[in-house]
């Protein structure tokens, strides 16, 4: 890759879940926590700030946000101050945008930060301002949320390759057992066995509750640096080595077969690519699972496995602890909920501290160097992949 | 007043179907007679309303809404290419040409794939839960166009199930589409 090497040296998140707390307030909160875990960090030396929020405007009634977190947070971006918008992947946005612009000399030292507020008082309201993610004029009346369209996907899922309610739940479990292990997950000290998500109730058939995931709050930051500072904040940063995105359709009409998402095999492999590794030497990954055919989806588009047997892979347990690899030890969307803007930065959160062995064993990949970060946005018709190896050098 | 297609002679071939019906796309001459005007002001505030500002003031594509307050769904095709675009377009995305013409759907289709809302409806369409929707492919030409199946409940649907697009009135002038399960 050209350009300088950058580094992710330290983050931090907030509790997720339904909380007291405004959007304003969930970003100072995890301010508190990012200076936690950057205690060397200068205010005045964050000479950038890039913002991941899918829809402040329509959850918060707040635009304009970057200038407010810099506010909040204490520092005063002179190089550059920007909030990042790409629905459920803006967190991960907003970390490329931190990556570009180090990477190119612009920047050396950007904090990023992803916030939601996504519980309102109606929760119709916020359905509504989920829904117009989707092609709002067209698709948008009919009621095209997310769960009817990946309950289309797991219904074409199960039509064409057998995929069975109770691989479904296997990734549920899986989620939902890690998010045990991870006190800021929404759906900690929750318990989710398999026979209990089958009994749940139907959301968007054959999507079932624990298939589904939240409508969550919360925030997530994190410091990058370019090389010659990293080492002053950590001694095991997380280089980021890869980048790659895909987009090839928004309106509903051009999803295709609905159970090949090609944009994410483009994005994998460009990011791969840079990164010079294949699939099988990642460690651990941190993939999109706001629900569960997601993900095995996303086994099969990742080429972890072929095409058709995402849900066997699950069954398997190849993408649990002592698999072929450690997928969403974080506890993934379904465990962690899913606050948009939050949700990207919070996957970075969990590569640093894997790399760091800063995590309980019961989630702790075995000696992780290199990790996969996807976020899929909309109706999965965009793919974004990143791509870090654990290192004390450059 | 607004009838359904039902009620009107159906024309099941799809190239009939599929004549040309207007010259431009983005024309803002006046709709036919028959057809009246949509009531300007919506029930809700346009923030949180999911249906389209349907007038000849608001959108190039009125003619859309027009055709279908006659009983018709219809969408763009490009004079230059022959692409059918979904949903209809004021600029072919295959070739930028703006020389495009306006042409009638198929009458008929199959569902691809479907599911319902059983929970967490936005907002306005609180009321219609339990609601079935689903991606159709049109008869005889290359279109799967996502909507709302109606006229049996999502528990007695099936992939396969044929289909047919019906216009109708949300309630306060404006039209849209969905599709309605046929025999």
């Amino acid at each position: 890759m050209k350009g300088r090497k950058v580094a992710l040296v330290g983050g931090a998140t907030t509790r997720f879940g339904v909380r007291s707390a405004t959007w304003a307030e969930l970003v100072q909160e995890v301010g508190v926590a990012l200076a936690r875990s950057v205690p060397e960090l200068r205010s005045e030396e964050v000479d950038s700030l890039f913002v991941g929020a899918a829809e402040p405007e329509r959850f918060a009634f707040q635009s304009h946000v970057a200038p407010l977190v810099a506010e909040q947070l204490g520092i005063t971006p002179y190089k550059i101050l920007q909030r990042t918008e790409l629905a459920c992947a803006s967190g991960q946005s907003a970390i490329r945008s931190a990556y570009a612009a180090i990477s190119s000399g612009l920047s050396d030292i950007a904090v990023v930060v992803g916030a939601e507020k996504m519980n309102l008082p109606s929760m119709a309201e916020a359905n509504s301002a989920m829904a117009c993610v989707m092609d709002r004029p067209w698709d948008g009346p009919a009621g095209a949320t997310a769960p009817p369209f990946f309950a289309m996907v797991a219904q074409r899922h199960m039509l064409e390759f057998g995929t069975t309610e109770e691989q479904l739940a296997a990734i549920s479990e899986k989620n939902h057992r890690f998010a045990n292990t991870n006190p800021n997950a929404q759906f900690y000290e929750k318990t989710f066995s398999r026979d209990k998500l089958l009994r749940l109730p139907l959301i968007a058939p054959p999507l079932r509750l624990g298939d589904c995931s939240s409508m969550t709050d919360g925030a997530a930051a994190v410091l990058l640096t370019a090389e010659e500072h990293a080492l002053r904040f950590t001694d095991s940063p997380a280089w980021i080595r890869g980048s790659g995105q895909y987009s090839d359709f928004h309106n509903l009409a051009h999803a295709g077969s609905l159970t090949e998402w090609r944009g994410l095999t483009r994005a994998s492999r460009e990011a791969l690519g840079q990164a010079g590794i294949g699939v099988k030497d990642l460690d651990l990954a941190e993939i999109h699972d706001c629900f569960t055919i997601s993900e095995i989806v996303e086994y099969e588009a990742l080429g972890l496995c072929p095409k058709g047997e995402g849900g066997k892979f699950a069954a398997d347990g190849r993408g649990d602890l002592g698999g072929d690899l450690v997928v969403n030890p974080r506890g993934g969307l379904l465990g962690c909920g899913h606050p948009l803007g939050a949700t990207g930065v919070a996957q970075a959160v969990e590569v640093f501290q894997q790399f760091s062995a800063e995590v309980p064993p019961a989630r702790q990949a075995p000696d992780p160097e290199w990790a996969l970060v996807h976020n899929l946005s909309g109706s999965a018709n965009v793919h974004s992949v990143m791509i870090y190896q654990r290192g004390g050098a450059a | 007043m607004t009838s359904s297609p039902a009620e009107r002679p159906r024309r099941p071939r799809p190239e009939a179907a599929l004549r040309p019906k207007d010259s431009a796309p983005v024309e803002t001459s006046p709709p036919p007679p028959t057809a009246p005007l949509p009531k300007p002001i919506p029930k809700r505030p346009f923030l949180l309303d999911f249906f389209p500002l349907e007038g000849p003031e608001q959108t190039k594509l009125h003619r859309f809404y027009d055709r279908l307050r006659e009983g018709h769904l219809s969408t763009t095709r490009c004079r230059r290419d022959a692409e059918l675009h979904w949903p209809p377009r004021t600029m072919c995305p295959r070739c930028r040409s703006e020389d495009l013409e306006w042409v009638d759907l198929p009458e008929r289709g199959h569902v691809y794939a479907f599911s319902a809302v059983l929970a967490g409806a936005p907002l306005g369409m609180e009321q219609d839960v339990p609601f079935a929707v689903g991606l159709v492919d049109l008869d005889g030409v290359s279109l799967r166009i996502f909507g709302r199946i109606e006229g049996r409940p999502w528990t007695e649907l099936r992939i396969g199930q044929p289909v047919r697009p019906e216009a109708y009135d949300i309630g306060d002038g404006r039209m849209f589409y969905r599709f309605r399960t046929v025999d």
